[in-house]
Protein backbone atom coordinates (compact mmCIF):
# COMPACT_ATOMS: atom_id res chain seq x y z
CA UNK A 1 0.00 0.00 0.00
CA UNK A 2 2.71 2.45 1.01
CA UNK A 3 4.88 1.36 -2.36
CA UNK A 4 1.97 2.47 -4.45
CA UNK A 5 1.10 5.32 -2.96
CA UNK A 6 5.01 6.68 -3.52
CA UNK A 7 4.90 5.65 -6.75
CA UNK A 8 2.01 7.52 -7.55
CA UNK A 9 3.47 10.88 -6.32
CA UNK A 10 6.69 10.00 -7.89
CA UNK A 11 4.56 9.37 -11.70
CA UNK A 12 2.76 12.34 -11.01
CA UNK A 13 6.10 13.90 -10.86
CA UNK A 14 7.43 12.63 -13.88
CA UNK A 15 3.82 13.33 -15.45
CA UNK A 16 4.52 17.24 -14.59
CA UNK A 17 8.31 17.68 -16.11
CA UNK A 18 7.18 16.12 -19.29
CA UNK A 19 4.50 18.95 -19.75
CA UNK A 20 6.74 21.52 -18.39
CA UNK A 21 9.74 20.26 -21.57
CA UNK A 22 7.23 19.64 -23.63
CA UNK A 23 6.18 23.91 -23.24
CA UNK A 24 9.87 24.75 -23.08
CA UNK A 25 10.26 22.93 -26.36
CA UNK A 26 7.13 24.59 -27.89
CA UNK A 27 7.76 27.96 -26.78
CA UNK A 28 11.58 27.61 -28.29
CA UNK A 29 10.43 26.40 -31.79
CA UNK A 30 8.07 29.61 -31.96
CA UNK A 31 10.68 31.85 -30.42
CA UNK A 32 13.43 30.75 -32.87
CA UNK A 33 10.58 31.10 -36.00
CA UNK A 34 9.62 34.37 -34.98
CA UNK A 35 13.43 35.36 -34.54
CA UNK A 36 13.78 33.88 -38.10
CA UNK A 37 10.77 35.47 -39.79
CA UNK A 38 12.15 39.08 -37.90
CA UNK A 39 15.90 38.74 -39.84
CA UNK A 40 14.08 37.98 -42.92
CA UNK A 41 11.80 41.14 -42.19
CA UNK A 42 14.85 42.94 -41.45
CA UNK A 43 16.49 41.92 -44.62
CA UNK A 44 13.68 43.34 -46.90
CA UNK A 45 13.18 46.77 -44.69
CA UNK A 46 10.44 46.22 -43.42
CA UNK A 47 11.61 47.31 -40.23
CA UNK A 48 8.28 47.61 -38.36
CA UNK A 49 7.28 43.59 -38.78
CA UNK A 50 11.22 43.06 -38.14
CA UNK A 51 11.01 45.23 -34.69
CA UNK A 52 7.44 43.17 -34.00
CA UNK A 53 8.77 39.78 -34.50
CA UNK A 54 12.17 39.99 -32.53
CA UNK A 55 10.18 41.08 -29.67
CA UNK A 56 8.14 38.58 -29.39
CA UNK A 57 10.93 35.80 -30.26
CA UNK A 58 13.14 37.70 -27.52
CA UNK A 59 10.12 37.45 -25.44
CA UNK A 60 10.10 33.30 -25.73
CA UNK A 61 13.56 33.19 -25.17
CA UNK A 62 13.09 35.16 -21.65
CA UNK A 63 10.33 32.99 -20.79
CA UNK A 64 12.09 30.10 -21.49
CA UNK A 65 15.30 31.36 -19.27
CA UNK A 66 12.77 32.28 -16.49
CA UNK A 67 11.55 28.86 -16.20
CA UNK A 68 15.31 27.48 -16.32
CA UNK A 69 15.99 29.88 -13.43
CA UNK A 70 12.78 28.71 -11.39
CA UNK A 71 13.57 25.50 -11.64
CA UNK A 72 16.81 25.82 -10.71
CA UNK A 73 16.29 28.40 -7.58
CA UNK A 74 13.47 25.45 -6.29
CA UNK A 75 16.30 22.40 -6.95
CA UNK A 76 18.96 24.46 -5.48
CA UNK A 77 17.57 24.68 -2.22
CA UNK A 78 15.83 21.09 -1.49
CA UNK A 79 17.10 18.10 0.01
CA UNK A 80 19.79 18.58 2.17
CA UNK A 81 20.41 17.86 6.10
CA UNK A 82 21.78 20.25 7.80
CA UNK A 83 25.22 19.92 9.37
CA UNK A 84 26.27 22.66 11.41
CA UNK A 85 29.86 23.12 12.60
CA UNK A 86 29.67 23.12 16.34
CA UNK A 87 32.29 24.52 18.82
CA UNK A 88 33.64 23.08 22.00
CA UNK A 89 35.48 25.71 24.74
CA UNK A 90 37.69 23.94 27.63
CA UNK A 91 38.82 26.08 30.52
CA UNK A 92 40.79 24.67 32.92
CA UNK A 93 39.90 25.79 36.70
CA UNK A 94 43.70 26.12 37.92
CA UNK A 95 45.08 27.80 35.39
CA UNK A 96 42.69 29.38 33.47
CA UNK A 97 43.71 28.14 30.21
CA UNK A 98 41.55 28.34 27.23
CA UNK A 99 40.85 26.19 24.76
CA UNK A 100 38.26 26.12 21.87
CA UNK A 101 38.72 22.93 19.40
CA UNK A 102 35.31 21.11 16.95
CA UNK A 103 33.01 19.63 19.19
CA UNK A 104 33.58 15.83 19.76
CA UNK A 105 30.98 13.04 20.20
CA UNK A 106 30.86 12.93 24.18
CA UNK A 107 31.31 15.88 24.76
CA UNK A 108 28.64 17.84 27.12
CA UNK A 109 28.74 21.37 29.32
CA UNK A 110 30.24 20.78 32.94
CA UNK A 111 32.42 17.66 31.84
CA UNK A 112 35.88 16.87 33.28
CA UNK A 113 37.78 14.74 32.16
CA UNK A 114 40.58 16.22 29.82
CA UNK A 115 43.75 16.49 30.97
CA UNK A 116 44.78 20.63 30.66
CA UNK A 117 47.83 20.34 28.59
CA UNK A 118 49.91 23.68 31.03
CA UNK A 119 49.12 22.03 34.61
CA UNK A 120 48.18 19.00 35.90
CA UNK A 121 44.23 19.91 36.25
CA UNK A 122 41.87 19.09 34.52
CA UNK A 123 39.64 20.99 31.90
CA UNK A 124 36.20 21.80 32.58
CA UNK A 125 34.08 22.52 29.08
CA UNK A 126 32.24 25.41 29.90
CA UNK A 127 30.89 26.02 26.22
CA UNK A 128 29.04 24.19 23.32
CA UNK A 129 27.37 26.06 20.53
CA UNK A 130 27.30 26.44 16.61
CA UNK A 131 30.56 28.21 15.01
CA UNK A 132 29.26 31.63 14.21
CA UNK A 133 28.69 31.82 10.61
CA UNK A 134 31.09 34.82 8.80
CA UNK A 135 28.76 36.91 6.28
CA UNK A 136 29.27 36.84 3.02
CA UNK A 137 30.61 39.67 1.54
CA UNK B 1 6.76 51.90 -27.93
CA UNK B 2 3.14 51.57 -27.32
CA UNK B 3 2.28 52.30 -30.67
CA UNK B 4 4.24 49.39 -31.87
CA UNK B 5 2.35 47.15 -29.64
CA UNK B 6 -1.18 48.44 -30.55
CA UNK B 7 0.08 47.68 -33.96
CA UNK B 8 0.59 44.16 -32.86
CA UNK B 9 -2.68 43.35 -31.94
CA UNK B 10 -4.49 44.91 -34.99
CA UNK B 11 -5.92 42.76 -37.00
CA UNK B 12 -5.15 43.93 -40.49
CA UNK B 13 -1.51 42.23 -41.05
CA UNK B 14 -0.98 38.64 -40.38
CA UNK B 15 1.28 38.66 -36.63
CA UNK B 16 -2.10 41.01 -35.40
CA UNK B 17 -4.29 37.72 -36.67
CA UNK B 18 -2.09 35.41 -35.09
CA UNK B 19 -2.15 37.02 -31.58
CA UNK B 20 -5.78 37.91 -31.79
CA UNK B 21 -6.46 34.22 -31.72
CA UNK B 22 -4.09 33.29 -29.36
CA UNK B 23 -5.24 35.64 -27.04
CA UNK B 24 -8.63 34.96 -27.49
CA UNK B 25 -7.68 31.00 -27.57
CA UNK B 26 -5.93 32.17 -24.01
CA UNK B 27 -8.65 34.19 -22.67
CA UNK B 28 -11.29 31.05 -23.29
CA UNK B 29 -9.25 28.58 -21.76
CA UNK B 30 -8.56 30.60 -18.56
CA UNK B 31 -12.64 31.14 -18.60
CA UNK B 32 -13.00 27.48 -17.95
CA UNK B 33 -9.71 26.01 -16.72
CA UNK B 34 -8.22 28.56 -14.34
CA UNK B 35 -9.21 26.99 -11.42
CA UNK B 36 -7.91 23.75 -12.56
CA UNK B 37 -4.59 25.39 -13.90
CA UNK B 38 -4.58 27.19 -10.23
CA UNK B 39 -4.48 23.38 -8.91
CA UNK B 40 -2.33 22.06 -10.54
CA UNK B 41 -0.04 25.00 -9.87
CA UNK B 42 -0.13 24.62 -6.13
CA UNK B 43 -0.10 20.65 -6.12
CA UNK B 44 3.38 21.28 -8.18
CA UNK B 45 4.41 23.21 -5.38
CA UNK B 46 3.56 20.51 -2.76
CA UNK B 47 4.54 17.52 -4.42
CA UNK B 48 8.42 19.57 -4.32
CA UNK B 49 7.68 19.99 -0.61
CA UNK B 50 6.71 16.43 -0.09
CA UNK B 51 9.45 14.97 -2.42
CA UNK B 52 11.79 17.28 0.21
CA UNK B 53 10.09 15.73 3.22
CA UNK B 54 10.62 12.26 1.90
CA UNK B 55 14.23 12.60 1.52
CA UNK B 56 14.58 14.06 4.91
CA UNK B 57 12.69 11.25 6.40
CA UNK B 58 14.61 8.97 4.23
CA UNK B 59 17.67 10.16 5.62
CA UNK B 60 16.63 10.55 9.08
CA UNK B 61 15.90 6.83 9.34
CA UNK B 62 18.82 6.05 7.88
CA UNK B 63 20.87 8.33 10.70
CA UNK B 64 18.72 6.56 13.29
CA UNK B 65 19.47 3.22 11.99
CA UNK B 66 22.86 4.01 11.29
CA UNK B 67 23.51 5.51 14.52
CA UNK B 68 21.58 2.32 16.95
CA UNK B 69 24.05 -0.07 14.85
CA UNK B 70 27.12 2.08 16.13
CA UNK B 71 26.40 3.21 19.47
CA UNK B 72 23.90 0.42 20.46
CA UNK B 73 25.43 -2.63 18.85
CA UNK B 74 22.60 -4.93 18.88
CA UNK B 75 22.62 -8.48 17.68
CA UNK B 76 20.04 -8.66 14.56
CA UNK B 77 19.43 -5.99 12.37
CA UNK B 78 17.52 -2.91 13.81
CA UNK B 79 15.99 -1.67 10.95
CA UNK B 80 12.50 -3.80 10.85
CA UNK B 81 12.00 -3.23 14.56
CA UNK B 82 12.88 1.15 13.90
CA UNK B 83 10.61 0.90 10.96
CA UNK B 84 8.06 -0.52 13.58
CA UNK B 85 8.38 2.35 16.41
CA UNK B 86 8.14 4.61 12.97
CA UNK B 87 4.32 3.76 12.89
CA UNK B 88 3.89 4.13 16.59
CA UNK B 89 0.82 6.16 17.78
CA UNK B 90 -0.72 7.63 20.95
CA UNK B 91 -4.70 8.23 21.26
CA UNK B 92 -5.35 11.17 23.65
CA UNK B 93 -8.14 10.53 26.16
CA UNK B 94 -12.13 11.73 25.29
CA UNK B 95 -12.10 15.35 25.76
CA UNK B 96 -16.49 15.56 26.22
CA UNK B 97 -16.30 15.07 29.81
CA UNK B 98 -12.59 17.22 30.70
CA UNK B 99 -13.16 16.08 34.46
CA UNK B 100 -9.77 14.10 35.18
CA UNK B 101 -8.34 14.48 31.92
CA UNK B 102 -5.18 15.46 32.67
CA UNK B 103 -4.26 12.17 34.68
CA UNK B 104 -5.78 10.18 32.09
CA UNK B 105 -3.90 12.08 29.55
CA UNK B 106 -0.01 11.44 32.06
CA UNK B 107 -1.10 7.71 32.12
CA UNK B 108 -1.06 7.68 28.01
CA UNK B 109 1.81 9.18 27.98
CA UNK B 110 3.99 7.28 30.85
CA UNK B 111 2.43 4.14 28.45
CA UNK B 112 3.85 5.73 25.26
CA UNK B 113 7.27 6.51 26.77
CA UNK B 114 7.61 3.34 28.40
CA UNK B 115 6.95 1.39 25.60
CA UNK B 116 9.12 3.70 23.57
CA UNK B 117 12.04 3.39 25.75
CA UNK B 118 11.71 -0.22 25.80
CA UNK B 119 11.66 -1.22 22.12
CA UNK B 120 14.44 1.22 21.73
CA UNK B 121 16.23 -0.30 24.77
CA UNK B 122 15.87 -3.89 23.27
CA UNK B 123 17.77 -2.80 20.07
CA UNK B 124 20.43 -0.72 21.67
CA UNK B 125 22.31 -3.58 24.64
CA UNK B 126 26.01 -1.67 24.70
CA UNK B 127 24.57 1.70 24.53
CA UNK B 128 25.22 3.76 27.65
CA UNK B 129 22.08 5.32 29.50
CA UNK B 130 22.58 8.86 28.52
CA UNK B 131 23.43 7.79 24.95
CA UNK B 132 20.14 5.93 24.70
CA UNK B 133 18.53 8.82 25.96
CA UNK B 134 19.67 10.34 22.68
CA UNK B 135 19.09 7.60 20.26
CA UNK B 136 15.43 7.47 21.87
CA UNK B 137 15.03 10.71 20.73
CA UNK B 138 16.48 10.60 17.04
CA UNK B 139 14.04 7.61 16.82
CA UNK B 140 11.02 10.13 17.91
CA UNK B 141 12.40 12.34 15.35
CA UNK B 142 12.52 10.23 12.27
CA UNK B 143 9.05 9.28 14.01
CA UNK B 144 7.94 12.85 13.63
CA UNK B 145 9.12 13.39 9.81
CA UNK B 146 7.78 10.20 9.05
CA UNK B 147 4.05 11.49 10.39
CA UNK B 148 4.65 14.79 8.64
CA UNK B 149 5.53 13.20 5.53
CA UNK B 150 2.09 10.83 5.81
CA UNK B 151 -0.16 13.62 5.95
CA UNK B 152 1.16 16.25 3.21
CA UNK B 153 0.73 12.90 1.40
CA UNK B 154 -2.69 12.13 2.24
CA UNK B 155 -3.80 15.86 1.41
CA UNK B 156 -1.81 16.03 -1.81
CA UNK B 157 -2.95 12.39 -2.93
CA UNK B 158 -6.76 13.29 -2.07
CA UNK B 159 -5.96 16.84 -3.60
CA UNK B 160 -4.56 14.96 -6.92
CA UNK B 161 -7.74 12.49 -6.75
CA UNK B 162 -10.58 14.95 -6.68
CA UNK B 163 -8.83 17.75 -8.00
CA UNK B 164 -10.57 19.87 -5.43
CA UNK B 165 -8.97 23.38 -5.22
CA UNK B 166 -10.51 23.73 -1.44
CA UNK B 167 -8.36 20.48 -0.63
CA UNK B 168 -5.45 21.18 -2.44
CA UNK B 169 -5.66 24.73 -0.60
CA UNK B 170 -6.03 23.11 2.42
CA UNK B 171 -2.63 21.95 2.62
CA UNK B 172 -0.79 24.65 0.56
CA UNK B 173 -1.66 27.83 2.64
CA UNK B 174 -0.15 25.89 5.69
CA UNK B 175 2.92 24.97 3.70
CA UNK B 176 5.56 27.23 4.25
CA UNK B 177 5.02 26.88 8.50
CA UNK B 178 5.27 22.86 7.67
CA UNK B 179 8.45 23.10 5.90
CA UNK B 180 9.80 25.77 8.98
CA UNK B 181 9.11 22.66 11.31
CA UNK B 182 10.09 20.28 9.19
CA UNK B 183 13.57 21.78 8.78
CA UNK B 184 13.66 22.37 12.36
CA UNK B 185 13.30 18.57 12.89
CA UNK B 186 15.89 17.80 10.22
CA UNK B 187 18.24 19.96 11.99
CA UNK B 188 17.51 18.06 15.61
CA UNK B 189 18.99 14.70 13.79
CA UNK B 190 22.77 16.53 14.12
CA UNK B 191 22.02 17.20 17.53
CA UNK B 192 20.66 14.30 19.08
CA UNK B 193 23.05 12.01 17.31
CA UNK B 194 26.20 13.83 18.57
CA UNK B 195 24.42 14.70 22.04
CA UNK B 196 25.04 18.48 21.19
CA UNK B 197 22.81 20.94 23.65
CA UNK B 198 19.62 22.85 21.57
CA UNK B 199 17.82 25.60 21.57
CA UNK B 200 15.68 24.11 24.24
CA UNK B 201 18.64 23.19 26.60
CA UNK B 202 18.85 26.89 27.81
CA UNK B 203 16.92 26.40 30.75
CA UNK B 204 18.90 23.22 31.78
CA UNK B 205 22.33 25.15 31.52
CA UNK B 206 20.79 27.77 33.06
CA UNK B 207 19.96 25.49 36.11
CA UNK B 208 23.00 23.96 35.79
CA UNK B 209 25.78 27.14 36.24
CA UNK B 210 23.91 27.54 39.36
CA UNK B 211 23.91 23.61 40.61
CA UNK B 212 27.63 22.89 39.08
CA UNK B 213 29.78 22.02 42.13
CA UNK B 214 26.98 21.28 44.71
CA UNK B 215 25.92 17.81 45.75
CA UNK B 216 23.32 16.85 43.45
CA UNK B 217 20.12 14.75 44.38
CA UNK B 218 17.07 12.77 42.55
CA UNK B 219 13.68 14.34 43.31
CA UNK B 220 11.62 12.80 40.72
CA UNK B 221 11.75 10.58 37.49
CA UNK B 222 14.99 11.77 35.61
CA UNK B 223 14.85 14.87 37.50
CA UNK B 224 18.06 16.07 39.68
CA UNK B 225 18.61 18.90 42.56
CA UNK B 226 21.10 20.68 43.91
CA UNK B 227 20.82 23.03 47.38
CA UNK B 228 22.49 26.13 46.71
CA UNK B 229 23.27 29.24 48.63
CA UNK B 230 22.91 32.62 47.82
CA UNK B 231 22.94 36.02 49.40
CA UNK B 232 21.74 34.08 52.35
CA UNK B 233 18.70 32.31 50.78
CA UNK B 234 19.02 28.99 49.67
CA UNK B 235 18.18 27.86 45.76
CA UNK B 236 16.79 24.60 45.59
CA UNK B 237 17.86 24.36 42.10
CA UNK B 238 16.35 21.90 39.66
CA UNK B 239 16.49 20.15 35.75
CA UNK B 240 16.28 17.15 34.09
CA UNK B 241 19.34 14.64 34.55
CA UNK B 242 21.58 15.13 32.10
CA UNK B 243 23.63 14.82 29.61
CA UNK B 244 21.05 12.70 27.71
CA UNK B 245 18.42 13.89 25.90
CA UNK B 246 15.30 14.11 28.68
CA UNK B 247 12.95 16.87 29.56
CA UNK B 248 12.43 15.11 32.84
CA UNK B 249 9.32 15.63 35.01
CA UNK B 250 9.74 19.14 36.48
CA UNK B 251 6.00 18.88 37.53
CA UNK B 252 6.77 16.26 39.90
CA UNK B 253 10.18 17.55 40.69
CA UNK B 254 8.43 21.07 42.14
CA UNK B 255 5.55 18.85 43.79
CA UNK B 256 7.92 16.74 45.86
CA UNK B 257 10.49 19.30 46.41
CA UNK B 258 7.33 21.74 47.70
CA UNK B 259 6.00 18.84 49.43
CA UNK B 260 9.29 18.60 51.58
CA UNK B 261 9.49 22.14 52.37
CA UNK B 262 5.95 23.27 52.02
CA UNK B 263 5.72 26.83 52.94
CA UNK B 264 9.20 27.98 53.49
CA UNK B 265 9.35 28.02 50.04
CA UNK B 266 9.01 31.91 48.90
CA UNK B 267 8.84 31.77 45.33
CA UNK B 268 9.26 29.62 42.23
CA UNK B 269 11.00 30.76 39.12
CA UNK B 270 10.97 28.70 36.18
CA UNK B 271 13.47 29.18 33.13
CA UNK B 272 12.43 28.43 30.00
CA UNK B 273 12.70 28.62 26.01
CA UNK B 274 9.79 30.55 24.22
CA UNK B 275 8.89 30.94 21.12
CA UNK B 276 10.04 34.52 19.54
CA UNK B 277 7.59 36.93 17.50
CA UNK B 278 9.41 38.41 14.15
CA UNK B 279 10.92 41.16 14.80
CA UNK B 280 12.11 39.94 18.63
CA UNK B 281 16.35 39.09 18.56
CA UNK B 282 17.51 35.44 19.49
CA UNK B 283 18.06 35.51 23.06
CA UNK B 284 16.09 38.35 24.08
CA UNK B 285 15.64 37.02 27.73
CA UNK B 286 12.15 38.49 29.09
CA UNK B 287 10.37 38.09 32.86
CA UNK B 288 7.20 37.48 33.85
CA UNK B 289 4.71 35.40 36.11
CA UNK B 290 3.22 32.08 35.94
CA UNK B 291 5.05 28.44 34.83
CA UNK B 292 7.17 28.71 31.82
CA UNK B 293 6.87 25.04 30.61
CA UNK B 294 5.29 23.99 27.45
CA UNK B 295 4.39 20.62 26.05
CA UNK B 296 1.07 19.04 25.83
CA UNK B 297 0.28 21.19 29.89
CA UNK B 298 0.40 17.58 31.92
CA UNK B 299 3.45 19.19 33.92
CA UNK B 300 2.77 22.54 33.48
CA UNK B 301 -0.60 21.77 35.34
CA UNK B 302 1.42 19.71 38.25
CA UNK B 303 3.42 22.99 38.70
CA UNK B 304 0.38 25.13 38.90
CA UNK B 305 -1.88 23.02 41.31
CA UNK B 306 1.09 22.67 43.82
CA UNK B 307 2.24 26.46 43.56
CA UNK B 308 -1.28 26.75 43.96
CA UNK B 309 -1.61 24.32 47.18
CA UNK B 310 0.83 26.20 48.94
CA UNK B 311 -0.07 29.62 47.92
CA UNK B 312 3.56 30.36 46.35
CA UNK B 313 3.83 32.74 43.83
CA UNK B 314 5.38 31.87 40.15
CA UNK B 315 7.72 33.83 38.66
CA UNK B 316 9.06 33.30 34.94
CA UNK B 317 12.45 33.79 32.97
CA UNK B 318 12.04 33.00 28.79
CA UNK B 319 14.57 33.01 26.52
CA UNK B 320 13.06 33.93 23.37
CA UNK B 321 13.84 31.97 20.49
CA UNK B 322 13.00 31.33 16.96
CA UNK B 323 11.29 28.00 15.77
CA UNK B 324 14.02 26.92 14.03
CA UNK B 325 16.83 27.22 17.07
CA UNK B 326 14.59 24.82 19.42
CA UNK B 327 15.40 21.46 18.65
CA UNK B 328 18.81 22.42 16.61
CA UNK B 329 22.52 22.48 17.66
CA UNK B 330 22.63 25.49 20.13
CA UNK B 331 23.76 28.75 18.53
CA UNK B 332 26.08 31.44 20.20
CA UNK B 333 23.47 34.39 20.83
CA UNK B 334 21.59 31.24 23.17
CA UNK B 335 24.61 30.06 24.97
CA UNK B 336 24.97 34.08 25.91
CA UNK B 337 21.41 34.41 26.70
CA UNK B 338 22.01 32.06 29.31
CA UNK B 339 24.09 34.81 31.50
CA UNK B 340 20.98 37.64 30.86
CA UNK B 341 18.78 34.97 32.24
CA UNK B 342 20.88 33.71 34.79
CA UNK B 343 21.26 37.29 36.40
CA UNK B 344 17.56 37.79 35.47
CA UNK B 345 17.09 34.69 38.05
CA UNK B 346 19.01 36.16 40.96
CA UNK B 347 17.77 39.63 40.42
CA UNK B 348 14.47 37.95 41.04
CA UNK B 349 15.85 36.00 43.63
CA UNK B 350 16.71 39.13 45.40
CA UNK B 351 13.55 41.12 44.65
CA UNK B 352 11.59 38.36 45.75
CA UNK B 353 12.70 36.76 48.70
CA UNK B 354 15.28 37.70 52.09
CA UNK B 355 18.01 36.26 53.43
CA UNK B 356 16.87 32.59 54.91
CA UNK B 357 14.03 32.10 52.59
CA UNK B 358 13.47 29.14 50.42
CA UNK B 359 13.77 29.98 46.65
CA UNK B 360 13.03 26.76 43.74
CA UNK B 361 14.60 27.24 40.42
CA UNK B 362 13.46 25.04 37.39
CA UNK B 363 15.55 24.68 34.35
CA UNK B 364 12.90 23.53 32.16
CA UNK B 365 13.59 21.75 28.65
CA UNK B 366 15.77 19.30 27.19
CA UNK B 367 19.00 18.43 29.26
CA UNK B 368 21.02 16.93 25.97
CA UNK B 369 24.40 17.76 26.38
CA UNK B 370 23.84 19.59 29.40
CA UNK B 371 25.10 17.37 32.75
CA UNK B 372 24.76 18.94 36.17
Amino acid sequence: MKRMSDATATAAGANMNWVAVAAIVLVGALAMFSIYKGFEAFGNENMEEAFMYLVIGASGFVAIGYSFFRARSVSKESLEMKKTDVITTLECPQCNLKRVRSFQRGDYLFKSDEPCTRCEGNMLITRIHTRKEEKKS
Amino acid sequence: MIHLIGQLLQQDNEIGMLLQTLFSVAFLVYLFYAQRIQSMTMLRQIEYTLRKIKRLKDESRVEAINSIKEIGKPERDPTPQVDRILEHFPIWPVNMDPAGIVGKTEKIILTYERVHESEVKSITPEAEEHDRRNLETLVGISQGLNQYYKVIRHFYLLGKKTMNIYVIMQIHMILPFIVKEIEALSAAVQAFKDGVPIGDSVGPIVAAKLMNGNEIRDVAKEMVAADVSYEGRTLIVTKAKGPGSSVGKPGDAISNILDEYKDKVKIIITVDAAGKLEGEAVGEVAEGVGAAIGGIGVEKWKIEEAANKYNIPLHAVAIKQGQEHVIAPLVEPLFEATEKALASVKALVLEYSEEGDIVVVAGIGNTVGVAQ
